[in-house]
């Protein structure tokens, strides 16, 4: 499917702006494409809106441990409300108002090809559930933007206090768990591979040959194949990742301003097939990507969470300084 | 109603050293607690004490005036703050001989 055209339920969308105590609601809606039933609309200048970090589960004993793993989640940043405030201009505000939803990491890195360093990863996630059993198409939109701490000059080059570079991706997708299995999906825009900037889409497809090798060859890791891409699956040094696949034609130069306390706004769309569970189509600024049917991939199912529909996002660092990811607003939305 | 919203810091982390919190931007509240709590403390006279700082850019710090009472045992312990710009964190000072604390410090915000 190339380019879907979709018709929207200004009905359902009239009750829900005349509903809401935000009248410009209604501008905000008209800079998003959404299908025909919204199931959320978030304005961060609102609040939080349910968005959280994602954490360990501390379900063991004797005093809420956490499940063993490679993987702990304790060093993930919490979500901030932010007025995108720098040392020279101060406050940049958000595109709808004030205050954007923030993710960001902590100053550590490690190398692309290794496991991310404890805390150079940060995890937006909002929990909802599926409410329809006829759902054909789920799209995930947001209007956005991402910089690099503005901490100090680096040693050398052109621009030593422009860190372009220090971003290694980000990203936007869902955690699904809908008939009996799981689907971990979205899509990630790598930008920077050990200081190389890449600069080009992937989708989340595990092609790890089993659970083992997804979890940097541990045996028994409580993580299936296909569970928490932007973590789990090895890495690379030319970039590739054994969670995600190049979207084609995938190149694209975003906007990065001039300094790191410049920001732009920049749109994204997922589009999926939750009824034959295909990836469908993509777009960022003005550029549409055909993702072309492809699968996405279905995990073994966990306990107790079918239905479970999770909207996220995440950035992540390539050097040892915060990455920061801005979310305006998000619409999740169904047909 | 007003607005409330609570976020960890730190959870289940052993401190042996003096620390700092990471930057949260709390520029929409008008008043925050943090929360210390010490699930384990252990060394020779541990003694954990908390002071606040500000930031106009999450990069350069100074203290805002409010200082802990010296924390020298487990269970829940805070310190609140009304009066500050956006950016906020906690520098610890960690003392004793081979101190360690096992602490979780949420930051809970109030408008």
């Amino acid at each position: 499917m190339h380019f879907l055209v979709l018709s929207v339920n200004y009905a359902y969308i009239y009750t829900f702006l005349t509903n809401s105590t935000m009248t410009d609601k209604s501008i905000i809606l008209c800079r998003y494409r959404p299908l025909k039933q919204l199931l959320t609309f978030d304005v961060f200048d609102d609040g939080f809106n349910g968005w959280m970090e994602i954490m360990p589960n501390f379900c063991n004993g004797p005093d809420f441990e956490q499940s063993p793993s490679i993987l702990s989640k304790d060093q993930w940043m919490p979500m901030m409300l932010s007025t995108s405030t720098y040392r020279y201009p101060g406050s940049h505000g958000s595109m709808s108002g004030q205050y954007s939803l923030k993710v960001s990491t902590r100053p550590v890195a490690n190398r692309y090809e290794m496991m991310p360093a404890p805390g150079s990863m940060a995890h937006g996630i909002k929990r909802i559930s599926f409410v329809r059993p006829d759902v054909h198409y789920l799209q995930f939109e947001t209007w956005f933007a991402y910089t690099a701490e503005q901490d100090k000059c680096d040693n050398g080059g052109e621009l030593p206090g422009l860190h372009e570079n220090s971003i290694r991706a980000f990203g936007f997708g869902f955690d699904l768990q809908h008939g009996g299995n799981r689907y971990h999906c979205g899509t990630r825009y790598l930008n920077s591979v050990n200081g190389k900037l890449v600069k080009k889409w992937q989708f989340a497809y595990p092609w790890a040959k089993d659970d083992r090798e997804w979890a940097y060859d541990t045996e028994g890791d409580w993580c299936r194949k296909g569970v928490d891409p932007y973590w789990f699956g090895k890495r690379f040094p030319d970039g590739r990742h054994q969670a995600f696949l190049d979207v084609p034609d995938g190149h694209q130069e975003l906007c990065y301003n001039e300094t790191d306390c410049k920001i732009n706004w920049q749109y994204f769309r997922l589009l999926l097939d939750v009824k034959d569970w295909k990836y469908v189509e993509m777009q960022c600024q003005d550029r549409t990507f055909d993702l072309g049917g492809q699968p996405i991939h279905p995990s073994v199912p966990y306990h107790r969470i079918d239905g479970l529909m999770n909207p996220l996002c995440w950035v992540e660092n390539d050097t040892n300084r915060r990455s920061f990811l801005y979310l305006d607003s998000v619409i999740v939305s169904q047909e | 109603m007003r607005m409330f919203n609570a976020s960890h810091l730190e959870v289940k982390k052993y401190f042996t050293e003096d620390f700092q919190t990471q930057p949260y931007e709390a520029g929409w509240a008008s008043e925050v607690i943090f929360f210390i709590m010490v699930e384990e403390i252990s060394g020779e006279k541990p003694c954990l004490q908390a002071r606040v700082q500000i930031s106009h850019d999450g990069v350069n710090w100074c203290d805002e005036g409010t200082v802990s009472d010296p924390i020298t045992s487990k269970g829940l312990h805070f310190i609140r703050v009304s009066h500050f710009g956006n950016y906020l964190r906690l520098d610890c000072r960690v003392a004793g001989e081979s101190p360690s604390f096992k602490l979780n410090i949420q930051i809970a915000c109030k408008e």
